[in-house]
């Protein structure tokens, strides 16, 4: 049986090569695909180290001197004031849980700051995030300690004094930031290189990612009281987020638009606009959603394209081959015969490309040509995962481009078909 | 006579073998409707429409990036304070126009005394900004330099807006609330696109009239405007840049007193640089952007390619006697050649303005989906219209696409069957 299988795909050398190189080509890139969509979608399934529902960021406004209302400031009139005024009177709105000020530090949020933390001789990674916020910060966007602290203990503890630091400040040393909790000696590199100010560490953070599509071991972060580095600090171009109860998480842009005229108009501040996280999210990772959407419609054209051809190659087969299958059916053959036999014809084109295709995946894959996760591109389970993934989805296509033209050859009528012979 | 014998040729091809011509046909407008997509998605970049009808003469600075003595290798990146960009480039001779204008829109409230307020997205500008970019106004006129330099409170509204608040966009002259403060329309200009990404914003009124000018982080260098100078003609680029590096040379000597000093990464950039510089602190690789551009074009030709070979070769196969024939009664190589592959560039015109047609239709009706924004800051959908979407490019590129996947799908097989042995043809031998 076997050997009249490979009697016959040589057979049809000509037509079949044309269908193995169209196979090794789709088997190859859309490994490629799978790869990346596995990676991406690994990534963002990790914890993010913060929860942005039914959060809101309000951003303030300033009246010029063209507004009537417009008052100058002054040592008495101070918009820190102001803006503390604005955040108070939004905690005591019932639908609010809790309202923080920050400045660079807002998830999903395309400005940062950076900033060196030093313990002894170590230093932080170069793209350490430096977080200033009240402490409601850690309650607005429920971060949480590597030791089970709460949000609101996080809270307390930046009240003290204390800073926060995600638990892989130190990855690259093998230290971890649990194991330096309560230490006193940490220094930053803020104002002066050489500022020898010291500050204690509180708690570890659970690491908090940058977004949703970079994975938390290589985001790392650290923050400290935006209360506490001066007055010049607090002011409109603040980041002022606010948690709202999840119970009461409906119309509240609508609401608070409605109310800002009469109840949230503080001397010259004003609220200038709302946006949900959700916006703020979509917003931000576009450019990933944009790629995820573009490779997921290059794949169903790989597939679509796979599906037309064998339709194509194997309808005309059928047609060519349609006293031999006559025969093979009038000497005994069922049509579950007839059936399977096509069917081994295009699996077996598949299994024999499969195996150079997989080369190719590796010596691309160590050429780190394909997609980074963990830090590599070359993980032996995850290609072999991905490998198989390509595979099972060109066997579904070869199985329906096959099965249409299959299902018409299993009607032929021995008789009719072989009339003439 | 020859072109009519091809449409004859082609038509009882695709009437013979319904199925095989329907495989064929789909395959063909599959692949020019997904590449016609990817031209587009990039045409939305850098193609003109108005008010960016002079893209191919714009060059951008929409970031900066500044480092201090004090800093070691650390570098500040964003936008451009105003002191800075109209220091540097708001003096330039060499180009047509250069205006300065704040690097996002923002999301502000506007209203009618007394009435709720609505969030609109607001530029602040100059006003060379209306000669850089060319608004239609169907009421009044922009804001002119005296207006700008006295720091008048007057604002261009797109016609939404302006129905909006009046009801009507006859409303040069009439007051409505900006921020809080009285602003007076000035004109009225057609709504913009959100991919008219440098231009876009649904009120202008001028930086002069904000606080815009003292808006500025590390001290007074770096601030939130960008700045676009206008060519004459594509050919002064290099004088252009050639101005602004000694300009920008300049003025790194007199901020070089207090150690600052300004990184330039061959800013400016042209539209099609601009578009990828997504952030201030890299420069983008054209050539890299290019050459993915190349590989995706070559998988969505090549995958169908091979499929429309196959498909081509069983084709002619079943055609080898009339081959044979012709090649007896004297059709040379190059005649059958021809032939053959005008007979299937018919069917891949055919398939091809098919896909055509889709993308469009797609492309209008998918605006959201496919042209989706990364990292603006307004909220407002891509809209498209025939004006975005439609260039005569874009026919062209078609064109040229349907030319190349026929030749890719046709020419192997084509090239076997010319060289056939006429004998062999005639007797009806396969291959």
């Amino acid at each position: 049986m076997e050997k009249k299988l490979f009697t016959q795909i040589r057979n049809e050398w000509h037509s079949n090569l044309w269908l193995a190189l169209e196979l090794l080509v789709v088997s190859v890139v859309m490994w490629y695909i799978i790869d990346l969509l596995y990676s991406r979608i690994a990534t963002y399934m990790e914890p993010r180290g913060f929860n942005t529902e039914h959060c809101y960021l309000i951003e303030m406004g300033v009246l010029t001197d063209k507004s009537p209302d417009f008052t100058p400031y002054s040592d008495t009139h101070k918009q820190s004031d102001e803006v503390r005024e604005l955040v108070e009177r939004l905690r005591h709105r019932p639908e609010v849980e809790a309202v923080s000020l920050s400045q660079n530090s807002y998830p999903y949020n395309g400005s940062n700051s950076g900033l060196d933390v030093m313990y002894d001789t170590l230093h932080a990674p170069g793209w350490t995030i430096r977080r200033l916020a009240t402490p409601d910060f850690c309650r607005v966007f429920q971060y949480k300690g590597t030791r089970g602290e709460t949000s609101e203990q996080l809270a307390e503890l930046l009240e003290r004094g204390d800073f926060l630091a995600s638990d892989n400040l130190y990855h690259h040393y093998q230290i971890s930031m649990t194991s330096l909790v309560g230490k006193k000696a940490f220094r930053f590199n803020w104002s002066s290189p050489d500022d020898s100010t010291e500050y204690r560490l509180g708690a570890a953070l659970q690491n908090v990612r940058y977004s949703d599509y970079e994975q938390g071991r290589f985001c790392y972060s650290m923050l400290y009281n935006l209360n506490l580095i001066g007055e010049g600090w607090i002011n409109a171009d603040n980041e002022l987020c606010v948690r709202v109860r999840a119970e009461h998480d409906k119309n509240f842009i609508e609401n608070l638009k409605a109310d800002s005229e009469k109840q949230f108009r503080v001397g010259n501040l004003y609220i200038s606009d709302i946006r949900s996280f959700v916006d703020i999210r979509r917003n931000y990772q576009q450019s990933y959603a944009n790629e995820l959407r573009n490779y997921i419609v290059g794949m169903g054209f790989l597939l679509l394209n796979i599906f037309l051809g064998l339709l194509g190659t194997f309808w005309f087969r059928t047609q060519q081959r349609h006293s031999e299958i006559a025969l093979h059916k009038a000497l005994g053959a069922t049509n579950g015969d007839v059936f399977r036999r096509l069917m081994a014809e295009g699996l077996f084109l598949l299994i024999l490309v499969t195996v150079p295709a997989i080369i190719i995946d590796i010596v691309l894959a160590q050429n780190e040509l394909n997609a980074w996760h963990n830090g590599t591109t070359l993980e032996w389970n995850r290609l072999l995962l991905c490998a198989s993934a390509t595979f099972v989805l060109i066997a579904l296509m070869i199985g329906i481009g096959i099965g249409i033209p299959a299902r018409r050859a299993m009607k032929v009528q021995p008789a009719e078909a072989l009339h003439d012979e | 006579m020859m072109i009519r014998q091809y449409f004859q040729q082609a038509w009882a091809q695709l009437r013979q073998q319904p199925l095989i011509s329907a495989v064929t046909v789909a395959g063909t407008a599959l692949s020019i409707f997904l590449i016609m997509l990817v031209v587009m998605m990039q045409q939305v970049k850098v193609a003109p429409f108005s008010p960016e009808s002079n893209r191919d003469r714009f060059l951008h600075v929409k970031w900066g990036s500044i480092t201090n003595e004090a800093w070691g290798e650390s570098t500040s990146n964003g936008p451009l304070s105003v002191r800075t960009a109209r220091e540097v480039y708001g003096k330039m001779t060499t180009p047509e126009a250069v205006t300065i204008y704040s690097v996002f829109s923002k999301s502000r409230p506007v209203s009618l005394p007394g009435q709720p307020a609505i969030s609109v997205d607001v530029r602040e500008t100059d006003n060379q900004f209306w000669t850089v970019f060319d608004f239609v106004f169907i009421d009044g006129k922009p804001y002119d330099q005296a207006t700008f330099d006295a720091g008048q409170p007057v604002a261009v509204i797109t016609e939404s807006v302006a129905r909006h608040l009046f009801k009507t966009t006859q409303v040069t002259g009439k007051e409505f609330l900006l921020a809080h403060a009285p602003y007076r329309v000035c004109g009225v200009v057609k709504d913009v696109s959100t991919l008219a990404e440098t231009a876009y914003g649904q009120v202008w009124i001028p930086y002069t009239s904000t606080d815009q000018i003292n808006n500025t982080w590390n001290e007074d260098l770096m601030g939130f405007v960008s700045c676009t100078m206008l060519a004459r003609d594509r050919s002064d680029f290099p004088a252009i840049r050639e101005e602004a590096n000694r300009r920008l040379d300049e003025y790194n000597k007199l901020i070089g007193e207090d150690g600052w000093k300004f990184i330039n990464r061959n800013r400016p950039y042209d539209q099609e640089k601009n578009v990828l510089a997504t952030g201030a602190n890299w420069e983008p690789d054209v050539k890299v952007e290019r050459r993915n551009r190349f590989i995706i074009f070559l998988i969505l030709l090549i995958v169908p390619a091979i499929n429309l070979s196959s498909m081509t070769q069983s084709r002619l196969r079943r055609r080898i006697s009339e081959i044979g024939v012709r090649r007896a009664f004297g059709c040379t190589r190059m005649e059958l050649l021809g032939q053959i592959l005008g007979e299937n560039l018919v069917i891949t015109l055919l398939a091809g303005i098919l896909g055509l047609l889709m993308s469009f239709l797609f492309a209008y009706w998918g605006n959201e989906l496919i042209f989706a924004q990364q990292y603006s800051m307004t909220l407002n959908p891509p809209t498209v219209d025939a004006s975005i979407l439609i260039h005569a490019s874009t026919f062209g590129w078609a064109l040229l696409f349907c030319f190349i996947l026929n030749l890719l799908s046709t020419g192997i097989p084509a090239w076997r069957a010319s060289r056939m042995n006429i004998v062999e043809a005639i007797g009806g031998k396969n291959h």
